[in-house]
């Protein structure tokens, strides 16, 4: 990898996980020395990609950053295709519903439907789960191969709440669970109080390429036992966008 | 005299001065947080605003509004039948993550006083305790996650210096306020590692967490009940 391009990808995720750095900052972070960081930031700076904050002196993302997010979000053919299922799912359901794709170990949210109740809701777009947290992960995890899902359960499995499954073993269960009945369910693993009922969305060659999933309030979802009625949604739901995705019939329903 | 007590040994003679807490108390404290909660609860909504759903302030007003309607005619119940009763009225009236943790947080603050009648500052630090781990174990939250825990913990570990220094129960609430809401503040900075606000990733940062805020009012509620019985412990009756 040429290093210069690197270190600048370096800079602009430090910015990213952090509000604000200055030139000394970011070297120690870096472990690259002052002028270094300086020339690299002038050149993010001349592209928009980062911006100087005037009061502190301090680096922060650019607007061109805004930029290349959406056109990731507009380029990502999941995404464009689950928009209108998830807006109707979400208006049949009375929920929100969110879609992810699996991330390396983690889930990234790349569309989120408010629950239609014209209460203050924050977008979950871009945020970033631990793939055992939550049902959208375990709706793809079920489905892999082998190999790939030893991999997922073998490395550290962070705690976010009382009721995150951490055991491989029991995990490795529920994914079977998962397949068989073509649905995955979070009950407050992620977060005390809610919880997401999901399925699996297959691409033309039968491989999960995401999931679709309605997220909520625990007892809404799950009071007695998973809803039914929720349940059937997600699944017939997740079969239509998989179809749009050019998943045969066979392959959608499981391998 | 203050004398220093093993915890969970208290006393349930008549006239035992670290004893002096009952059912009158609980409820006063109870009422003084729900209307702190009114007070503020625009304040705490407006906070969960920013990093959360925008709900705090009111659902936990509905919740503490139930649980106050539930303790009319209370009066005769042990002190921990009553919170445990706060606590179920919590659990299902708040919704949201605030009403499994503040709820099972009562609710165990609750049996750990048992059905006894009377208990002393000493039984109450054990039952904050129990109420801490019940909330812990839910949310698995630590200091620094930006969570109620942050007030409670600093808020618990307060009370307890202030009793072992023997500066008198109602001086140790006032300080576990004070550790409290000095936790609430120091969440401003943080970045969120629990709940909702986590997904924010560094957006959450510089904002102050409305469940450290609310755990703040919990132990001014306290403080202001402990005011509120007239009389120190140790002091007779």
């Amino acid at each position: 990898m040429i290093q210069s391009v690197h270190r600048a990808a370096l800079i602009l995720k430090e910015l990213g996980s952090s509000r604000r750095l200055g030139v000394t900052e970011l070297g120690e972070r870096l472990g690259l020395a002052k002028a270094t960081v300086f020339g690299l930031l002038r050149a993010l700076e001349a592209e928009q990609l980062v911006e100087r904050d005037d009061e502190a002196g301090k680096y922060r993302l650019g607007p061109a950053m805004l930029q290349l997010g959406n056109a990731f979000l507009d380029n990502h053919e999941l995404r464009a295709r689950s928009l209108l299922w998830a807006e109707s799912l979400a208006s049949r359901v009375e929920e929100a519903v969110r879609v992810g794709v699996l991330n390396g170990r983690r889930v990234l949210i790349v569309h989120h439907v408010f629950r239609p109740d014209n209460s203050l809701q924050i977008l979950e777009v871009g945020a970033s789960i631990p793939w055992h947290a939550c049902a959208l992960g375990k709706a793809m995890a079920a489905y892999l191969e082998a190999e790939r899902r030893s991999e997922l359960l073998d490395e550290d499995l962070a705690r976010l709440t009382g009721k995150t499954v951490c055991d491989p073993a029991v995990l490795d269960r529920e994914l079977d669970q998962v397949a068989r009945r073509g649905v995955a369910l979070e009950d407050q693993e992620a977060i005390v109080g809610e919880a997401e009922i999901a399925a699996t969305v297959f691409n033309y060659a039968g491989v999960p390429v995401g999931a679709i999933g309605v997220a909520g309030p625990v007892e809404r979802l799950l009071g007695d036992g998973p809803s039914p009625h929720l349940v059937a949604a997600v699944r017939e739901t997740a079969r239509s966008l998989s179809r749009e995705m050019g998943a045969g019939r066979l392959s959608a329903r499981a391998r | 005299m203050r004398e220093q007590r093993s915890k969970g040994v208290a006393g349930t003679a008549e006239g035992d001065g670290e004893a002096s807490l009952g059912a009158a108390f609980v409820i006063q404290w109870v009422n003084e947080l729900a209307s702190a909660v009114r007070d503020q609860r625009d304040y705490l909504t407006q906070l969960d605003a920013a990093i959360g759903d925008a709900d705090h302030g009111i659902n936990l007003d509905r919740g503490l509004r139930a649980a106050v309607a539930k303790l009319e005619g209370m009066e005769q119940e042990a002190p921990g039948i009553i919170l445990e009763a706060v606590g179920t009225a919590l659990t299902f009236t708040v919704g949201g993550a605030a009403g499994p943790l503040y709820g099972s947080g009562f609710r165990d603050l609750g049996r750990a006083l048992g059905s006894k009648e009377r208990f002393g500052p000493e039984d109450l630090l054990v039952a904050l305790r129990s109420g801490l781990e019940a909330i812990q174990k839910l949310g698995a939250a630590a200091v620094g996650d930006k969570t109620i825990v942050d007030a409670f913990v600093p808020g618990l570990a307060a009370f307890e210096r202030g009793l072992r220094a023997g500066a008198g129960w109602p001086a140790a609430a006032t300080r576990a306020r004070q550790a409290a809401e000095d936790g609430m503040r120091a969440t401003v900075p943080l970045q969120a590692r629990k709940g909702r606000a986590s997904y924010l990733g560094p957006r959450s940062m510089g904002h102050q967490d409305p469940g450290a805020t609310s755990t703040a009012l919990l132990f001014s509620a306290l403080e202001r009940a402990a005011g509120g019985t007239d009389r120190a412990v140790g002091e007779p009756p």
